[in-house]
């Protein structure tokens, strides 16, 4: 088995009267149990210049496991802070849920459920060329 | 303005035949811009089994915005999850330990983030981090 943390700090001095220190780290397993997930889609990379609704990342073009413990991190490269994708989960076909928008430099990373059809799905803000970077945690 | 940021690091020397070792750091700024967000919930509480709970509510000053939400499990047994929903979907499971960091579009008021403690009652921290909300009149 394999053993990969995941790390989070949030930190300010300044949000408020006290500061802001969360630290937390997660070891990922598969579900259920303390053993290390062992699969990976690896860290890619896409280049997007599309405003248009597309698949980010297909359940059918993984091996995830639906309903377990897989984890996906996603991460807007661009270092434009006017400019955005919005991440959703559905098909691309209809009207996913969205999730959020990550601005250029914005990550995220979130539990994923990867049912049939839920696709994670990717609108970009306009047309500029942006690279999205990717991972998925799996079992 | 604010000035706050999030860190991730994620890392492993054996899921590969290399070593992983991502890092990303974000300022959270307002949307589309580089003013920081300034407002923040932060909480931890005990969810029941069974049932359903908002724990972010989506309210129409924060639609559509860059704000973020932090959530984790605190339960220690490994066996035992939290659903997490965003809106009616369940997007994935927080088990014992795990945590999350999303952006939350929040479009429609419908669009709350809630959670289901799974076979028994887990402790839940999150934040939400943003740049306003709609306050309930009392």
């Amino acid at each position: 088995m394999a053993t990969t943390t995941a790390t989070i700090t949030l930190a300010s001095s300044d949000i408020a009267d006290n500061a802001l220190s969360i630290s937390n780290t997660m070891t990922m397993t598969t579900a259920g149990t303390t053993t290390g997930i062992t699969e990976t889609t690896g860290l890619a990379r896409k280049k997007v210049a599309s405003a248009s609704l597309a698949d980010l990342i297909t359940v059918a073009n993984t091996d995830v496991t639906a309903a377990s413990s897989a984890k996906v991190y996603i991460k807007n490269t661009s270092t434009s802070t006017d400019k955005y994708g919005l991440i959703g989960i559905g098909d691309s076909s209809g009207t996913p849920i969205y999730l959020g928008r990550l601005y250029g430099g914005d990550w995220m990373l979130f539990p994923w459920d990867a049912n049939s059809g839920e696709d994670i799905t990717l609108t970009m803000s306009d047309t500029t060329e942006t690279v999205i970077e990717y991972m998925v945690f799996f079992e | 303005m604010a000035t706050t940021t999030a860190t991730l690091t994620l890392s492993s020397t054996d899921l590969l035949s290399d070593a992983l070792s991502v890092s990303a750091t974000q300022t959270l700024y307002k949307a589309g811009t580089t003013t920081g967000l300034d407002g923040i919930q932060y909480e931890k509480l005990e969810v029941a089994a069974g049932t359903q709970y908002d724990i972010v509510d989506a309210t129409a000053a924060g639609a559509n915005k860059a704000n973020k939400v932090y959530v984790a499990n605190k339960h220690t047994d490994e066996t035992k999850y939290v659903d997490v929903f965003v809106a009616a979907l369940n997007i994935g499971r927080l088990y014992a330990g795990d945590w999350m960091f999303i952006p939350l579009e929040a479009a429609a008021a419908t669009q709350d983030v809630s959670v289901t403690a799974i076979t028994t009652a887990q402790v839940v921290e999150f934040a939400l981090i943003h740049e306003g909300k709609t306050l309930v009149a009392s």
